[in-house]
């Protein structure tokens, strides 16, 4: 907790830095945020969704849904992002081919939306592999998924490292983790 | 030495030239290529021709010893599955291998699966749809996989006739009784010329005993975990009339690998085989076969569920029977011609159900019907010395009635086939060509020629080539399957019934809501899945040296495969139907061995390579469109061809090691017998669909089994052994592994020698 903060705080004033320095026209190098987190997602699409901020880099309460400080939730195997028929923000996601640290820029256009909840932006099954016989839930390798975030101004590059049941007894498993890397790059700038 | 050095470096050079010639041939297969390509896989293969190359030397320089006793696999064996018809095993230009009763019965087993997988380039493999459930031994069984491919795609005769009743593509093997065998015939390559669908990668045909002179055989079997088996075995013959009865009684407790999960790996179960043959002289002219057979198996069901989401156990039993029957009216019209008229009806069901402990109510049952009616002509003519020709019709009228399958469902084939056998050059060249026309009620006629062509420029070399196209059409499940799992929530679904489901889910609220069913509307139609098929082979026969080299490769399109539709059900859960989509290819090298050291020792071994590869992979990892993830720091990366190990569920390297030990004098017998199966993969892990990495395989094992018999005066013979003496065990990766047996034979033969009759290998 303690590391967020100072690197929340260690943003905050390159983000300050940043705005004074625009002054001098001088170019600066803005750091751009990374961070891996696991965030704990419902198995089933009865329940509701778990929603990620980038910009505050932590889980949304549900009860914030009706806000623009999610980028995208999942449920399941469902992933939103926060827009349209999803959310009040104007977040877009692109999901893309390649390997996450050599790609260090952001698409500026070509984001999508979910048009409505059936019409998803990020298809379901078009990002992980299952297997119904040994219930094995893997997230594609090579898949990087880049955010215009739910302001609408800013850029972040997503992977998901890894997929696991939590612990449970009973037929199905309860909950998900999902643990993820992604790189936020608070200049509102497209190159990470 | 010197002379010997040289003998070794000219054969060197002669495999090397050999090579170059296949190479050079293979360009557009590229064979050479993949397996110079895996060089570092391969240098196991180097040493061990070069082990069996010393042996070979060893036996040119100790030419003076000279045995009067034939191996196994000799020239002189008659065997059936080659050509549909007779003929001796050193006249046969497709690869083929025997397994005769002497051998059967040294191993002392009572499973044929067993027996099978001691054999070169046959492995005994778990289904391809995974593993075990929850500590449960897979349910979709074991079977064989030859040549690379899938049990599905290997025939499986017994008395030349295909049984029925396979569940996800693989043949129960325990259905078929090992006491009254009489030969094991394994023909490996694209078969469809003679046995259509099916036989894509090869035929085992089970041929079993015929009524003989009156002798009686009794058997009784002991083994771990509580098995019990007991044989009875009658033949006689009374002028024309021969009657051949086989009884055989299996019980078992079953064995459990893994304590910490309720109820045992492997239930308890007991099953009955009754085979009654009758053959019958009519005049001079007519031979009347008649043979029935009856299986009938019980298994316990019991293990633990979640019922309303509380642990809860459940028992029952799963009852199988298998009953055929088959008669052949065999005609010779003249002294070098015959014709067969043959009529073959199999029944396969399965009924399984389990019932809750607790409260008694029925929690699930399923139910398996399958049967084929198969009416057959064949015509045989033999121009001694010049050629023989053979040539059939027939028609397989198949039903299938399971309660995962949408309702009753019937398919007819109607099929030909002809094929010639040229005897050439003195009959150094022996020349086939032959073809069969399989025309399904729902598809397109199919032709699958095949040719082949073995040269014999002495007694002791014979070179073979053959070539054929292999075809396996869309099976019921891939057309009919129904199957709604309950516990988990999936479906998977049958091409033809897919449009219809759709639909009725879609109006019971079953699917996902807004999902776009418009494009199953016409259902796209599976295209039968076909193959081409080379293997170029040689062999070395001597008195007491039987050397076997083959290479193969085989390049099959349109294999159907699962994939999941871009909806799901309401439940969030995926929706699976099959597609025409991946072209695959396996390609290998082989080799295999019989040598007698002296008048009581032999060894023998053999040794596949074997590269088995999706070209749509390939090409994927060419244009750079394929990721990993790395296993420790979760990053993707891309993935290259060294990366790629190949198919799941394939070893590159298979080997087996024989000793036997036989003094016919003093009636012992000791039969050693070591079998190696190399890592597979075994489940995709890091991302990407693929075995490319080494926490996706299972590594590689040993099974060693050793039997050691003694005839005690002329009826009594006892036989002591143990099955997988290193006790290896994967409870998850291969549940149907027991741990080491141990097993105790006591036979009885009345009115016959029990004295080894033959001094085969």
């Amino acid at each position: 907790m303690n590391n967020r903060f100072s690197l929340i705080a260690a943003v905050a004033l390159v983000v300050l830095f940043t705005a004074c320095s625009k002054t001098d026209n001088a170019p600066v190098v803005v750091p751009a945020y990374s961070s891996t987190q696991t965030l704990t997602v419902n198995f089933s699409t009865a329940k509701p969704f778990a929603f990620f901020g980038f910009k505050d880099s932590s889980l949304v309460v549900n009860t914030d849904s009706a806000s623009a400080k999610w980028d995208f939730g999942l449920r399941f195997t469902n992933f939103v992002v926060n827009s349209n028929a999803s959310g009040p923000g104007a977040a877009g996601v692109i999901m893309q081919d390649g390997v996450f640290a050599s790609l260090t820029s952001a698409p500026t256009t070509g984001y999508a939306y979910d048009t409505t909840s059936t019409k998803l932006a990020i298809k379901d099954g078009s990002w992980y592999d299952y297997n119904p016989l040994s219930h094995a839930f893997v997230p594609k390798a090579g898949k990087v998924f880049f955010f215009r975030t739910a302001d609408g101004t800013h850029y972040a590059k997503m992977q998901l490292l890894a997929v696991d049941y939590l612990p449970f007894t009973g037929p199905t498993p309860l909950q998900l983790a999902y643990k993820f890397q992604y790189v936020y790059q608070p200049s509102g700038g497209a190159s990470f | 030495m010197i002379s010997y050095a040289k003998i070794a470096l000219s054969f060197v050079c002669h495999f090397t030239l050999l090579q170059h010639c296949f190479t050079k041939l293979w360009q557009s297969g590229h064979l050479f290529d993949e397996i110079l390509h895996h060089r570092n896989q391969m240098k196991n293969t180097h040493y061990f021709f070069f082990c069996l190359f010393n042996l070979f030397f060893l036996q040119l320089s100790a030419q003076t010893r000279v045995f009067k006793d034939t191996l196994n696999g000799s020239s002189e064996e008659v065997v059936v599955t080659a050509n549909r018809s007779e003929r001796k095993m050193g006249n046969v230009a497709v690869p083929t291998s025997l397994i005769n009763k002497s051998s059967i019965s040294k191993t002392g087993s009572l499973q044929l699966q067993n027996i099978l997988s001691e054999q070169t380039g046959i492995v005994i493999v778990n289904s391809a749809l995974g593993t075990s459930l929850n500590g449960y031994p897979n349910p979709f069984g074991q079977g064989v996989q030859m040549l690379g491919l899938d049990p599905a795609y290997t025939a499986i005769l017994l008395d030349g006739e295909p049984l029925v009743g396979r569940n996800a593509g693989i043949l129960k093997l325990g259905r078929i009784a090992t006491g009254n065998i009489k030969q094991v015939e394994i023909v490996k390559g694209p078969s469809s010329s003679l046995y259509g669908s099916e036989a894509m990668a090869g035929v085992i045909n089970i041929l079993t005993e015929m009524p003989i002179k009156e002798t009686l055989g009794l058997q009784l079997h002991n083994a771990s975990n509580n098995t019990w088996g007991g044989t009875i075995n009658y033949s006689n013959k009374y002028n024309k009339t021969g009657v051949q009865l086989f009884l055989n009684r299996l019980s078992s407790n079953g064995y459990d690998l893994d304590p910490t999960v309720y109820g045992k790996t492997v239930d308890p179960s007991r099953e009955w085989n009754g085979h009654l043959k009758i053959t019958q002289e009519i005049g001079n002219k007519l031979q009347l076969l008649v043979s029935l057979r009856n299986y009938d198996a019980r298994q316990d069901n019991n293990y633990q569920i979640f019922y309303q989401s509380l642990p809860a156990i459940v028992s029952g039993y799963t009852s199988e029977k298998d009953q055929s029957a088959f008669a052949q009216l065999k005609y010779l019209v003249s002294a070098n011609s015959k014709i067969y008229f043959r009529g073959f009806y199999d029944k396969y069901s399965n009924e399984s159900f389990v019932n809750l402990d607790k409260n008694g109510l029925r929690f699930d049952e399923t139910s398996f019907v399958q049967s084929v009616l198969k009416p057959e002509v064949q015509f045989e003519k033999n121009r001694a010395g010049k050629s023989q020709y053979v040539a059939g019709f027939g028609a397989n009228f198949e039903m299938i009635d399971a309660s995962r399958y949408a309702g009753k469902q019937q398919l007819t084939t109607g099929y030909a086939f002809t094929q010639k056998e040229w005897y050439l050059m003195q009959q150094k060249l022996t020349l086939i060509a032959g073809a069969r026309l399989d025309k399904r009620n729902d598809y397109a006629l199919h032709l699958s020629p095949r040719i082949a062509v073995a040269y014999k420029p002495n007694s002791q070399w014979k070179f073979t080539a053959s070539a054929g196209l292999g075809f396996k059409a869309p099976d019921f499940r891939h057309m009919y399957l129904n199957f709604n799992n309950a516990q988990i929530g999936y479906s998977l679904l049958g091409t033809s019934i897919l449009w219809p489901e759709l639909q009725k889910m879609q109006q019971q609220g079953l699917l996902q809501t807004g999902a776009d069913i418009s494009a199953y509307a016409n259902s796209q139609e599976l295209k039968p899945e076909t193959s081409i098929g080379v293997h170029l082979g040689a062999k070395y026969t001597s008195n007491h040296l039987v050397v076997e080299w083959g290479i193969f490769r085989d390049d099959i399109k349109n294999l159907i495969d699962v994939y999941s539709l871009p909806f799901g059900r309401s439940n969030g859960l995926p929706i699976y139907s099959y597609q025409n989509i991946n072209s695959v290819f396996t390609e290998g090298a082989e080799m295999d061995l019989k040598y007698r050291l002296t008048k009581h020792w032999s060894i023998s071994g053999g040794y596949q390579f074997l590269l088995a590869k999706d070209k749509q992979v390939l090409q994927n990892i060419d244009q750079g469109l394929l990721y990993k993830r790395d296993p420790v720091t979760l990053q993707s990366s891309l993935v290259t061809r060294q990366d790629y190990f190949g198919l799941a569920n394939r070893s590159k390297n298979t080997a087996n090691f024989k000793i036997l030990y036989e003094d016919n004098q003093n009636g012992w017998d000791t039969y050693f017998r070591a079998v190696y199966r190399g890592q597979f993969g075994f489940m995709d892990k890091n991302g990407n669909n693929i075995i490319d990495n080494p926490i996706e395989m299972t590594p590689g094992y040993w099974m060693l089994n050793v039997a050691a018999s003694k005839s005690i005066g002329q009826a009594i013979r006892i036989q002591v052994g143990a099955e997988n003496l290193l006790d290896y065990t994967n409870a998850i990766q291969l549940p149907n592994i027991p741990g080491r047996t141990f097993f105790i034979n006591i036979n009885c033969n009345i009115n016959q020698p029990t004295k080894h009759k033959s001094n085969r290998l």
